[in-house]
């Protein structure tokens, strides 16, 4: 989690002065960490999209008092507690709807599907996970935070990390294990 | 895999999750082990699987969309005054308001209490045992009372006479501990 830096103290500076361009820059800056880890947390574009939009409207409103946080730290801790309440609010849907959510790149039709299923695996595989093991597998293996960076983004001690980041990788590797070889 | 016990520091193992003492425990660990050779080999493969199809681009159209719906949010909460809803509904309110007030004919006719008036009209209806009416509730100003002799302007609608104000009939009966009080306007009705 990087530190902020001239642009992003520019755009804060710019944002607190009532200038809506440059917290768009601000907003450009974060917007995949937001998206995509609400991605994984919750499993469906559409609830990703809403826990995003909470996310950049709580940013804009408590801009001032970040001067001296970690943004990322901030940004990520927002997500996670905004994509569990989203979570309790909304039960999981059918895992099958996320493969339609993000449109492949290509327009190969085989290459699609692959991608596709790709991404079903992944999160059909994110799925099999306790809330906190999930959060602590998307923070700690996709998004690359450290251990103690998960720690403080969730409130809880390394060691715990440690133990739900193990956890959680066994259950994934035994799920797509299970996956693919009835597939084969 | 029957070394349980190892299994959680092999999967912290196999995200680079430990120290290098406890690294090189597993090393030898695994050098050793078939089955926990496999174990570290498919969590390492699964831990790539999904760092690859997490890595994949997402649409920018999705980006785009979680954009325009925050900026669209913060622009309707910084609307200048006269750009706000309720801004148009008030001002067509209070044009309304001055517009029956000037326009629409004044329909009301001051009705002023004297006990000067009353005295001048008489109450024939009142006997001698009739209590006199009650004081005014405002202290008539001279300059006020010259003003009401004046006729009264002709208004467009018609106005019912006023009926003055209200006269406190006393009646007494046989028994002198009852005494009978009642409200009646001028006519005596």
């Amino acid at each position: 989690m990087a530190a902020i830096d001239s642009s992003e103290r520019d755009a804060k500076a710019g944002t607190a002065a009532g200038d809506l361009a440059a917290f768009e820059l601000l907003m450009r800056q974060y917007e995949r960490l937001v998206l995509v880890t609400a991605l994984r947390l919750l499993g469906n574009m559409a609830d990703a999209q809403d826990v995003s939009q909470e996310v950049f409207l709580r940013l804009y409103s408590n801009l001032g008092k970040l001067e001296s946080q970690n943004l990322s730290g901030w940004l990520y801790r927002v997500t996670v507690n905004a994509s569990h309440d989203l979570r309790r609010k909304r039960p999981a849907t059918d895992p099958m709807e996320f493969a339609s959510d993000v449109p492949a790149g290509g327009n190969d039709p085989q290459q699609s599907a692959t991608e596709a299923e790709r991404r079903r695996v992944l999160e059909m595989s994110l799925r099999v996970l306790s809330e906190k093991e999930r959060a602590a597998l998307v923070l700690r293996d996709l998004q690359g935070l450290s251990t103690e960076e998960v720690a403080r983004v969730l409130g809880s001690s390394e060691a715990t990390v440690r133990s739900q980041t193990s956890k959680a990788r066994v259950k994934v590797k035994d799920f797509m294990e299970r996956y693919f070889r009835r597939r084969t | 895999m029957n070394c349980s016990n190892w299994e959680e520091r092999i999967a912290l193992y196999a995200g680079g999750d430990l120290q290098a003492q406890e690294t090189a425990d597993v090393d030898r660990h695994l050098a050793d082990c078939e089955g926990c050779r496999d174990f570290a080999a498919g969590l390492k493969e699964s831990l790539q699987l999904m760092r690859s199809i997490h890595e994949e681009p997402v649409a920018e159209a999705h980006f785009a969309a979680v954009r325009a719906r925050v900026m669209g949010e913060l622009e309707g909460s910084r609307l200048p005054w006269w750009r706000s809803a309720w801004a148009y509904g008030f001002s067509a309110a209070a044009l309304a308001l001055f517009l029956i007030l000037t326009l629409v004919p004044r329909r009301r006719v001051e009705r002023p209490i004297r006990a000067e008036a009353v005295r001048e009209q008489g109450i024939p209806a009142i006997r001698r045992d009739v209590a006199p009416a009650p004081a005014p509730l405002h202290r008539v100003h001279p300059v006020h009372a010259v003003r009401h002799q004046r006729p009264l302007p002709i208004l467009p609608v018609s106005v019912p006479p006023d009926p003055g104000p209200p006269a406190v009939v006393k009646m007494l009966t046989d028994d002198p501990d009852v005494v009978i009080y009642w409200i009646t306007d001028n006519s005596g009705e």
